[in-house]
């Protein structure tokens, strides 16, 4: 019994080491798949703004539910209300992940400025 | 025009909504404003927005239902002229007078909006930002000259207000079509910190923290202070600061903060505000384009409604506003634009990416206009 479980035991490993290999197999098209992803992400910016838009529609007959058979509970969808319901404001609230602390974050734009690096052909008047 | 109108649901975008069909005069009925809240309807700036626009027109036509869920709204003439109105204080001037941006240039006559209210609040765009950015961008499409102004005659804090401000516009018979592709760099910076029924020393303790920040990069920084006194401070006490970084080739990018009204939360330190601020402004930069974030719209409609010809504008990443005001371009002008995203390059270091919009103006022109 003992043998048999020690060679359950390396078939097992035997199936990880290919496992881990497979991982292997097939990285460079499975690299090119996903450059052509992000190609594809780049202009779904058009499809983002004018492509089909999911209605954010409240579902009357989905928040209601009965109570003894008589009342009806509404409750409200918060998550899809803030589409239709929300504050109608301009402001283009920040990106709270970046930290303008971090030298990092600075130095990203830096050549923004006139005191940053220059472009061959052009020049401080 | 064209009849045949359209139909919305929800109160936001409710402003974009009606200036739309104001220029479009294609007449819009919005259902279902905020129908499953527990005060249901228009609120009471929304029905301020409303009186404001009918002053400005002339013939439009509302209807509201009894609960104030559905708004029935079929444009008049767009009259403009001499117009005073107390914009309702739950929200700042700058929310009305985005629209009037907007609707000024096209009007029969120059308007002349005499508003007063809540000049700055941390919601909306206040009137200081306004002034330094949204009206240089105007010029760039041809809306230019003496009488194009915006001046804060009196400052007023939220929530109490009892500010005024003076909008002067001229009118223009078509818009020239801009080629904004090129932002520059950025030379200067220069800010208003203001601060009203509190002490005069929270202006330039705000400006030196902002510096502080913003002295890494430039040199050429000059922050105003702004303390007004007696029956130009309005109702309540309060400070803030707004920053612009104006480039070489006359864009404009801001940033700003206000402190928390009164009564409403935790209050801050202007040492605070203005490094936050400083920090707001250097995000804006790092968004970028040749447009402020804010006024991403506003350049939008103008590039609409210019004349036959190809426009160019480049901007930052497009905000969710915008995002939904270029749907509603395509609902009421059927004007599609060109969406080009422009990755920075690797060795680049000027801030993320940035989107460059196309499209071949409408060919809107003001019939209204009286010729002199």
């Amino acid at each position: 019994l003992e043998k048999q479980e020690s060679d359950e035991e390396e078939d097992e490993e035997e199936e990880e080491e290919q496992g881990a290999l497979r991982w292997k197999e097939g990285l460079q098209q499975r690299a090119a798949e996903a450059f052509l992803r992000q190609q594809e992400a780049a202009p779904n910016l058009r499809k983002l703004v004018y492509g089909s838009v999911v209605e954010a529609k409240e579902e009357e007959e989905e928040d209601e539910e009965e109570l003894g058979g008589l009342f009806r509970v509404s409750r409200p969808q918060k998550s899809k209300k803030v589409q239709t319901n929300a504050l109608d404001c301009s402001r283009f609230q920040p990106d709270a992940g970046r930290d303008w602390d971090g030298e990092e974050m600075l130095d990203s734009i830096r050549d923004c400025f006139v005191t940053g690096k220059w472009e061959e052909g052009q020049d401080a008047e | 025009m064209a009849s045949h109108g359209l139909t919305y649901e929800g109160c936001n975008f409710f402003r974009q909504r009606l200036v739309l069909s104001t220029l479009s005069g294609k007449h819009v009925k919005i259902k279902n404003i905020r129908s499953r809240d527990d005060e249901p309807g228009l609120r009471d700036f929304e029905a301020s927005f409303i009186r404001l626009l009918d002053k400005v027109t002339n013939g439009s036509r509302i209807e509201i239902n009894q609960t104030g869920t559905v708004l029935f709204y079929q444009p008049g003439l767009l009259y403009g002229g001499s117009v005073e109105h107390e914009c309702n204080p739950q929200r700042s001037i700058g929310y009305y007078l985005e629209a009037l941006l907007m609707l000024a240039p096209f009007m029969k006559n120059p308007l002349k909006a005499n508003l007063k209210g809540v000049t700055n609040d941390p919601i909306d765009p206040s009137v200081d930002m306004l002034k330094s950015t949204a009206l240089p961008l105007m010029k760039k499409f041809g809306i230019d000259g003496e009488s194009f102004d915006l001046k804060v005659v009196k400052r007023g804090m939220a929530p109490g207000g009892g500010g005024e401000v003076v909008f002067t516009c001229p009118v223009r018979k078509t818009i020239r079509p801009v080629q904004l592709t090129e932002p520059g760099k950025i030379k200067r910076i220069r800010g208003v910190a203001y601060s009203v029924r509190v002490s005069p020393q929270m202006g330039n303790r705000i400006v030196e923290s902002a510096r502080s920040v913003l002295n890494k990069f430039l040199p050429d920084i000059y922050i105003y202070t702004d303390h007004m006194k007696g029956a130009n401070s309005g109702k309540s006490p309060g400070f803030g600061l707004t920053l612009v970084a104006e480039t070489l080739n006359g864009c404009f990018l801001s940033a700003e903060m206000s402190s928390t009204p009164q009564g409403q939360g935790d209050p801050v330190l202007p040492e605070d505000l203005g490094r936050n601020c400083a920090k707001l402004l250097l995000e804006e930069v790092y968004r970028g384009g040749c447009v402020d974030s804010s006024n991403q719209s506003l350049a939008l409609l103008l590039m609409t409604l210019g004349q036959q010809d190809v426009s160019k504008v480049l901007l930052g990443p497009l905000s969710p506003y915008t995002i939904e005001f270029l749907r509603h371009i395509r609902d009421f002008f059927q004007i599609m634009f060109k969406i080009e995203v422009q990755k920075p390059l690797e060795d680049e270091r000027k801030g993320g990416d940035k989107v460059l919009m196309t499209c071949v103006g409408v060919g809107y022109s003001n019939i209204s206009k009286t010729v002199k």
